[in-house]
């Protein structure tokens, strides 16, 4: 689960870990109004704030926005609020965000600091060690996907739950990116506060990109991610009150409120399985066709009919959708709960696209029966392959 | 033979009392699963099921010597239940649940490492060995005992393999799911190594999906072991979009962007043979004329 940056910034704070003084504006004189009292003079920086990485390089699309992306230096107070109009109420396409991009509601207003040696910093879980995993770049902003495949471009250090961060691995870093010894305090100070932020609010990952060196020699977060573990938040009530689910869509909140996993993609077909390897499974057979899956619903562990029944009805009434697959392998979750729920949500919203199910495991007999009494024009299979191929047979005919 | 499990286990359940705990320990001891013992805190002394309950696995342990722990307790309490089953010096755990908090499963991890416990999952269906031992929540009517050993990254997919090895008519030795979850217990490669010792083994499937560097690691040990049986791979996910949630930082850990097009090429080039879809494996199950 994502927060937004100045969300994170405002956590980090509490964590001790120096940030830029800003503030929130969700109007353009509002924005000049924060400015105004950030400083007398400037610059300031404006950041719409989306839950989105590579802001200072996307664009906005609805509309002009002066050919600048999502992160600008400002210079000259006139200008604050034309720059804040540019980006409010206007949707930012990064290249993380997908062609239909975020729409930018606030911008973060926040006073330039002039930093030295800006460099770039995250904390992450690598699964496959497992260890909380240092990363430390010199180049910020810039392009790190191609960095990472350089080996001696950037620094990974692995550190241990318990055992924080050693003066060893401080110095591996001032090393790395070529800096004083005079420096060991600040870094010392500024990554076991990180690492102790990460650990105690179950942090899957923080990324500052980028970290700045103040004249004081105190390091600075000049923006902040967080991306926090959803099966953690039971323990920060604090964190969960804060979130907002907005920038999630619609269907997307509706399936979560049952329980669900949806996803949404570019192509035409709705899939609803119960499993994520059967809906990758899907996708990729799909794809093998040439075509596209247009969302997947995942009901693994679904066990209430009216909940099954308000997952189809989120596929079934997705413009996108031209056909439905319907891939089952009953084990925990009964075939028959998936026949009644299909049937529920067809007499509630209509079936006017093709239907293919395939069932397999506990119930299925069952299941088939239940539709074929129905009337409903359903079509069914008996393994994935056949099903794609029977969907997509039909489908051509509807074209 | 067979790994991991088989009809002389003795399995202890803990969270034996729950609902979904006793729907499957039912079926289980029915399938001959040779469950021993419960552990339920303020149970103790009861019997459920007909099967002894004790308040926490030290006792259950004394009593039984127990080789192997199924846990049912819901997700957050999973870092107690591994840590008494640690502590009592327990072989082999498997965790059902989904939803372990990811900083509990690094502690997990820091608590197995150099103990005699070996965890499969969480988020797995578990392990089975057909016809003897069902440890998890199988549908254990797709089984057939047989010779094939499986180890699967993903729940249900794992049915699905089931059925491919039954369609070559080769069945399966032991079925192990690994969990779905970002860290589990245990990766491909100890069951697989132990798959590599098995006498009913005669080749083993791999399901691996797009996340992670799992199917790299098991790449590295295959092409690494002399003693080798014939490995069949799945890797699920080919379709999907890179994610972007976790920013930079998610794909400098994997040494850029690893796809699921890489992950086949690095396996096949260690000698394990990849197919493209899943129903194209009991194809090259009868190829290996086993």
């Amino acid at each position: 689960m994502n927060v937004h940056e100045y969300q994170a910034k405002k956590i980090l704070a509490q964590y001790g870990i120096l940030i830029p003084q800003g503030g929130i504006a969700y109007t353009s004189s509002e924005a000049k109004r924060v400015a105004q009292k950030l400083s007398s003079r400037g610059p300031w920086m404006l950041k719409a704030q989306i839950q989105s990485g590579a802001r200072a390089t996307g664009h906005f699309i609805d509309h002009d926005a002066g050919g600048k992306g999502g992160i600008r230096l400002v210079t000259q107070i006139s200008n604050i609020s034309y720059e804040a109009a540019q980006m409010l109420n206007n949707t930012l396409v990064t290249e993380q965000t997908g062609k239909s991009g975020r729409l930018v509601t606030k911008v973060y207003v926040e006073k330039y600091e002039e930093v030295k040696h800006p460099f770039y910093a995250s904390m992450i879980i690598d699964s496959s060690i497992p260890a909380i995993t240092l990363l430390i770049s010199e180049v910020a902003d810039e392009n790190i996907l191609t960095l990472s495949q350089q080996k001696d471009k950037i620094l990974r250090i692995n550190l241990q739950q318990d055992s924080g961060i050693s003066d060893a691995q401080i110095y591996q870093i001032l090393d790395f990116l070529a800096l004083d010894k005079v420096y060991l305090q600040s870094f010392h100070d500024f990554f076991g506060k990180l690492l102790f932020t990460f650990i105690n609010l179950d942090a899957q990952m923080i990324e500052i990109n980028p970290v700045g060196i103040l004249p004081n020699k105190k390091l600075i977060a000049l923006d902040a991610k967080i991306n926090f573990d959803k099966n953690a938040l039971f323990r920060h009530p604090d964190i969960l009150r804060i979130h907002e689910d907005f920038e999630e869509n619609k269907r997307r909140r509706n399936a979560k409120a049952c329980g669900f996993q949806y996803h949404e993609f570019d192509g035409n077909i709705g899939c609803i399985v119960n499993g994520e390897g059967l809906a990758l499974e899907a996708m990729d057979i799909i794809q093998s066709k040439g075509y596209g899956t247009a969302c997947s619903l995942n009901v693994k562990g679904g066990f209430d009919k009216d909940k099954i029944a308000a997952g189809i009805k989120i596929i079934m009434t997705n413009p996108r959708v031209e056909g439905i697959l319907i891939n089952i392998i009953g084990g925990f979750l009964r075939c028959n709960l998936i026949a009644d729920g299909i049937l529920e949500a067809s007499q509630d919203v209509g079936l006017t696209i093709p239907l293919v199910v395939r069932f397999e495991g506990t119930n299925k007999e069952e299941a088939k029966t239940i539709l074929q009494q129905s009337n409903l024009a359903v079509i069914f299979a008996e393994n994935i392959n056949e099903a794609v191929e029977k969907l997509l047979t039909r489908m051509e005919v509807n074209d | 033979m067979s790994i991991l499990a088989d009809r002389n286990t003795r399995v202890l359940i803990q969270g034996i009392t729950g609902t979904q705990a006793s729907f499957h320990v039912k079926r289980s001891i029915e399938s001959g699963t040779c469950i021993v013992a419960g552990t339920s805190p303020s149970h103790g002394g009861e019997k459920h099921l007909g099967v002894p309950v004790f308040n926490n696995v030290y006792e259950a342990q004394r009593q039984f010597a127990i080789d192997a722990s199924v846990l049912f307790v819901p997700a957050m309490a999973v870092k107690r239940a591994v840590q008494e089953a640690v502590e009592a010096e327990i072989g082999l755990i498997v965790s059902i649940a989904s939803g372990v908090p990811v900083h509990d499963m690094l502690e997990i991890r820091a608590m197995l490492k150099g103990s005699k416990t070996l965890m499969i999952g969480p988020n797995t269906p578990g392990v089975i060995t057909p016809k003897e031992a069902r440890l998890g929540i199988f549908p254990e009517n797709i089984h057939q005992k047989g010779k094939i050993g499986i180890i699967s990254r993903s729940s249900t997919l794992t049915y699905e393999a089931v059925l491919q090895t039954n369609e070559a008519g080769l069945g399966q030795s032991t079925v192990i799911g690994l969990g779905d979850d970002m860290i589990i217990g245990t990766d491909f490669c100890e069951p697989l190594r132990r798959f590599m010792d098995d006498d009913e083994t005669a080749a083993v499937l791999l399901i691996g999906k797009a996340d992670n560097a799992y199917e790299q690691l098991i790449s590295e040990y295959y092409a690494a072991i002399d003693n080798k049986k014939p490995v069949i791979a799945f890797v699920a996910g080919e379709a999907l979009p890179f994610g972007y949630s976790m920013g930079y930082a998610a794909d400098i850990i994997t040494h850029g962007r690893v796809t699921v097009a890489d992950k086949k090429r690095i396996m096949r080039q260690s000698g394990i043979i990849v197919v493209d879809q899943m129903n194209q494996i009991h194809k090259a199950l009868q190829e290996l004329k086993l």
